[in-house]
């Protein structure tokens, strides 16, 4: 393994106190996350268990899909025997809630002839569903009718690498945001942060939180969000990723704590949210824009660009700025950086404080892009591990251009690969440059086994 | 200083050999085990190791000095396949060396140490040693299933393990986790579990870094006795006075290259050496046992 | 409050068949991450080649039950070999980096539209299980034994099975941690440099390691599909593996007897809570001190994230598990 990172040495005398400390600190923050849930528990109250039907027309516009809800479409859920159970009209979003007694079989049945005129649903679509009683992975199982036009048919071959193009761009930069923290807290402390997707989903639900919640404006919400994510980032190694390194624990079992951290926090917020994906509300409702072979929306092209243009500055703040300068050497050779008299503990804490913001600010142009769920920065982590490695783990500047490639490579991707698959050639980017080239692109090459 | 000392007969020989050997940077040997040639490694535009022509006599002590940053370690894991070199090529034994990667190198009979000594702290001292064995049945998962299939050459390398402990005076540790035991305890385990490979050539690295003074005596005593029963030690080390003491023949490296060969003696008065180590705490104390 | 209904309940859990596959893949697992030191998050993936092994003889190749073991064993090495070629010669990370996504994977495809027809989709594969259930020496129909320890004939056969399997790997797990195979995995552990200047191949043994791991992992995912007389994809998510670590922290890693007591525990545990909050919230939300209120919905996240919690804690404050000894401790030389 390599060295020690920090300069804490474990101080027998001291490990009873210390085992208290940290014991209260993890006291501490998981008091702070029950107190930080507990003005919204009232959207959580789904019913015990139940089956969410959605019913979406799905209409293809130059390759981009866009989903529209079919309101008033009639939904009935019967048990195994023909007994029914409930039944229910779809709503303004399309979605309707029918509650069931228990996790059980069910069939659920769309009414053809409540959809309304000029929708019909897509070829091959079943309008009955058997739901299996070890298909309630929650309380809640949802099922989704698609309506309209499939296939891409009408788009051209160049048209629609096009509009991959641009999607692959925005999803690539969102990505590189994301993972800026993940390769400096790598490359600073040695630890790879697996609770790293959940500070992107704790963006995210948070800007919902100010949004949706209380109406607050995302344009003003967002630098508060921004901000949050810093302090929960601050919060993370100083309440427990700190106090790991000065119990001198290893970077093995700092990462299984991750993982743990991970898995109790995304249940926090499941806890909270609910298990269902919602939009915010600002700029959720858009007309794309057609520029040539590509349609986009105003809102996804203001991401793209603010995007593009946080990435610049973190670049330039790296490479300009004293402190970005000393992040780069602590990330080269923690040791050397501490001797030449960088404080290393604070260099750890800044760039804590940054990763956490930028990762809260791609959850929420995540959030803009898609939507608001519990599971929305977990379902990148992957991505962002593989970008962080394509770049080269540790590096600076490998994130930003590692998982810049990442995305666009999903999406162009997805152009021979089904959607449900779009992240398989991810993995397939990952297994490539680790056989190729451990290092990564920007990467140094060091000695591998 | 060592007027009186005593050779064994193969140390004597060695000595010989290396009396009739000019005194200049990569000089040939009359039987060499290692030779290397054109080794060079860089790391980020920094030339970490660039050695020309290296040999080390078989049967010999030799030395490997220099300041800090001079490239010994790196040398070694080089040599040791730890570490792929950018261009060069190496000879153990006359078989070449430059794709063996580094497991292959100790079953061929090469084996190294670690300058931060690399005990097995949750295996037993015994274990510890008992690893060190090569052609282990046991090793392979299907025969260790079935302990009648190792049981025999277990116990063989056991009493091998034991007999090296009495020697190393670890004996009385056997059966402690290796985590007990002291830096300088931890030195000579990793001293005798590398002898367990049954070595021709035996590479220490820093083998006195962090030992006491007391057992620093008896540490070279069994350096001395590696060469007796007939095996080559390669040592880097920082410790002059030790230098002085063990080694037949000393090859000075700095920034990378090596820049100067010869008996302990020759060295001592070798003015390239003076100034490499000049302003080092090691010059110094080259000096003033020059002047001493 | 039924206090009685959750003691039973709790007591029925340690034994129960939940423990016994669980206990498989922490063997596995054991092998794995306890004593070569290999951070394998993607244990649900071995343990869904052992299941949909199975599930391919009837959905696939029409053939015996038997066969669902050489096509898991085939599924595991590819595995291993698909994710331990690129990783096993770098530093921990990358192994736990690709095990986690390759299980994503593994999981997305085989619940994939485009592979229905292999797969079984969403549905998954539910047709296996006739041949196994007609070894069964219980009528399927009765109820065996008195309560807690009460069985169906079908769920008392698939218990008997499994725990013999524990039985049998935890046999062989101490058997080749004694030998010196495991003599070399565990150097590896603590330094893989020493290993190597010995002249072993530690890629080699680390590889070895893995899929020995992945095999047990697979009779736990057989032993699971048996017992549900289904393989559905979404039950073998990256977070089984997490629990299955959990449950394995929780009895001791590096340890045969942890690795069974680990996932007793852990299921008594979690089936204690479970039924606890589930009692507690059955009328009306439950207030917890002011700090937060449960409700019946949210029982299943809470207890999630007691495991998260539990998970850190554990791997803070007692790695060697909660019956480890101070020595151990002391000895952890992190």
């Amino acid at each position: 393994m390599q060295a020690e990172f920090g300069d804490e040495v474990t101080d027998t005398n001291n490990s009873k106190s210390r085992v208290f400390a940290v014991g209260r600190a993890f006291a501490v923050l998981l008091a702070a996350m029950f107190m930080f849930s507990a003005p919204g528990n009232a959207q959580a109250a789904d019913s015990d268990n139940s089956i969410i039907v959605s019913v979406q027309n799905q209409a293809n516009n130059n390759g981009v899909s866009e989903k529209k809800p079919v309101v008033g479409v009639k939904i009935s859920v019967t048990n195994l025997a023909g007994v029914a159970v409930g039944e229910g009209v779809t709503d303004s979003v399309g979605s309707v809630t029918i509650p069931v007694p228990a996790k059980d079989d069910y069939v659920v049945t769309l009414d053809v002839a409540s959809l309304p005129s000029g929708v019909t649903l897509i070829e091959g679509t079943k309008t009955v569903v058997n739901i299996v009683k070890d298909a309630f992975t929650t309380n809640a199982k949802r099922v989704t009718f698609f309506a309209g036009t499939s296939g891409e048919s009408g788009a051209s071959l160049m048209d629609r690498i096009a509009q991959r193009l641009v999607d692959g761009v925005r999803l690539g930069l969102i990505i590189a945001i994301c993972s800026v923290g993940l390769s400096l807290i790598f490359g600073t402390t040695g630890l790879t942060n697996f609770a790293h997707g959940e500070m992107v989903t704790f963006g995210g639900l948070i800007a919902f939180w100010f949004n949706v919640l209380l109406g607050i404006p995302l344009l003003i919400a967002a630098p508060i969000v921004i901000a949050l994510g810093g302090v929960l980032g601050l919060a993370m190694n100083g309440v427990i990723f700190a106090k790991l390194r000065k119990r001198g624990i290893g970077l093995i079992s700092q990462l299984v704590v991750s993982v743990g951290l991970s898995i109790m926090l995304r249940n926090m917020y499941l806890y909270q949210f609910g298990g269902r994906t919602r939009p915010l509300d600002d700029y959720s409702l858009q007309v794309a824009k057609h520029l040539g072979p590509v349609s986009i929306t105003m809102r996804d092209l203001s991401t793209t660009i603010i995007s593009f243009i946080v990435l610049m500055g973190v670049a330039a703040y790296l490479q300009r700025s004293r402190t970005g300068k000393a992040i780069r050497a602590v990330s080269d050779n923690p040791s050397l950086a501490s001797s030449t008299g960088i404080d290393t503990q604070k260099i750890i804490r800044i760039v804590w404080f940054a990763g956490g913001a930028l990762a809260a600010m791609g959850g929420v142009f995540r959030g803009l892009d898609e939507q608001v769920g519990f599971e929305m920065g977990s379902g990148l982590i992957f991505l962002m591990f593989a970008g962080i490695t394509l770049g080269g783990l540790g590096s600076a500047y490998g994130a930003l251009v590692g998982g810049f490639l990442v995305g666009l490579l999903v999406e162009l991707a997805s152009l021979v690969v089904p959607a449900e698959l779009k992240n398989a050639p991810a993995l397939l980017i990952l297994i490539i440059v680790l056989v190729v080239r451990p290092q990564g692109i920007l990467g140094r090459k060091q000695r591998v086994g | 200083m060592d007027a009186e000392r005593t050779y064994s007969e193969l140390a004597q020989r060695a000595r010989t050999a290396l009396a009739s050997v000019n005194a200049s940077p990569g000089v040939a040997k009359p039987d060499p085990i290692l030779l290397a040639e054109n080794v060079r490694r860089n790391f980020g535009g920094v030339t970490a190791v660039d050695v020309q022509h290296l040999e080390v006599q078989r049967g010999s002590i030799t030395a490997l000095i220099g300041p800090n940053g001079a490239g010994k370690t790196t040398l070694f894991n080089l040599l040791t396949g730890f570490d792929t070199p950018d261009t060069g090529e190496w000879m153990f034994d006359s078989k070449n060396l430059k794709k063996v990667v580094a497991h292959k190198t100790a079953s061929l009979g090469m084996v190294r140490t670690f300058q931060l000594t690399k005990s097995l702290t949750k295996l037993s001292v015994i274990e510890n040693m008992k690893l060190g064995a090569t052609h282990q049945m046991g090793e392979k998962w299907w025969n260790g299933l079935l302990p009648f299939r190792y049981r025999k050459q277990e116990a063989i390398i056991e009493r091998r393990a034991d007999e090296l402990l009495k020697r190393f005076k670890l004996d009385h540790m056997r059966d402690q986790y290796a985590g007990t035991l002291s830096g300088g305890q931890r030195k000579l385990l990793e001293m005798a579990r590398a002898l367990m490979t049954n070595p021709r050539l035996v590479m220490l690295d820093e083998p006195m870094a962090g030992v006491n003074p007391a057992l620093k005596q008896s540490l070279n005593e069994h350096i001395r006795g590696l060469r007796d029963d007939g095996m080559t030690v390669l040592f880097v080390e920082h410790d002059m006075d030790m230098v002085h003491d063990i080694s037949d023949w000393v090859v000075v490296m700095a920034e990378g290259r090596i820049i100067a060969e010869g008996t302990p003696e020759q060295i001592s008065s070798n003015p390239a050496v003076i100034e490499a180590y000049l302003g080092t705490h090691q010059g110094k104390s080259l000096l003033e046992e020059e002047n001493a | 409050m039924d206090i009685i209904k959750i003691i039973e309940n709790t007591i029925a859990a340690f034994f129960g068949i939940d423990a016994a596959y669980f206990a498989l893949a922490a063997i596995g697992l054991n092998i794995q991450f306890g004593y070569t030191g290999l951070l394998n998050f993607g244990q649900s993936a071995f343990m869904a080649c052992g299941a949909y092994g199975l599930g391919m003889t009837s959905q696939y190749f029409g053939v015996g039950m038997w066969w669902g073991i050489l096509i898991g064993l085939a599924l595991v090495v590819i595995l291993g070999l698909l994710v331990g070629i690129p990783t096993l010669r770098l530093r921990a990370d990358y192994l736990a980096i690709v095990t986690i996504a390759t299980a994503e994977i593994v999981r997305l495809v085989v619940r994939s539209v485009r592979f229905k027809q292999y797969f079984g989709g969403s549905d998954g594969i539910n047709s296996f299980s006739t041949s196994f259930r007609s070894l069964s020496p219980f009528d399927p129909g009765a109820q065996y034994g008195i309560r807690p320890f009460q069985y169906s004939g079908y769920s008392l056969w698939t218990m008997i099975i499994g725990w013999s399997l524990v039985v049998i790997f935890s046999f062989l797990v101490y058997m080749l941690m004694k030998s010196p195979w495991g003599r070399v995995v565990k150097a590896i552990r603590e330094d893989e440099d020493a290993v190597r200047s010995l002249g072993k191949n530690v890629y080699s043994y680390k590889m070895q390691s893995l899929i020995i791991g992945g095999v047990v992992g697979m009779f736990s995912g057989m032993i699971f599909a048996l017992d549900r007389g289904s393989v559905q994809p979404d039950n073998y998510s990256r977070d089984v593996t997490f629990y299955v670590l959990t449950a394995l922290v929780l009895g001791g890693v590096a340890k045969v007897r942890g690795s069974v007591i680990g996932p007793m525990m852990f299921w008594g545990l979690y089936v204690f809570s479970d039924n606890f909050l589930r009692e507690l919230t059955k009328d009306k939300p439950f207030n917890l001190f002011g700090i937060g209120i449960i409700q019946k919905a949210q029982v299943g996240p809470v207890n999630y994230m007691l495991i998260g919690l539990g998970l850190m804690l554990l791997m803070t404050f007692r790695p060697q598990g909660v019956f480890g000894s101070k020595e151990e401790m002391a000895l952890d030389g992190r």
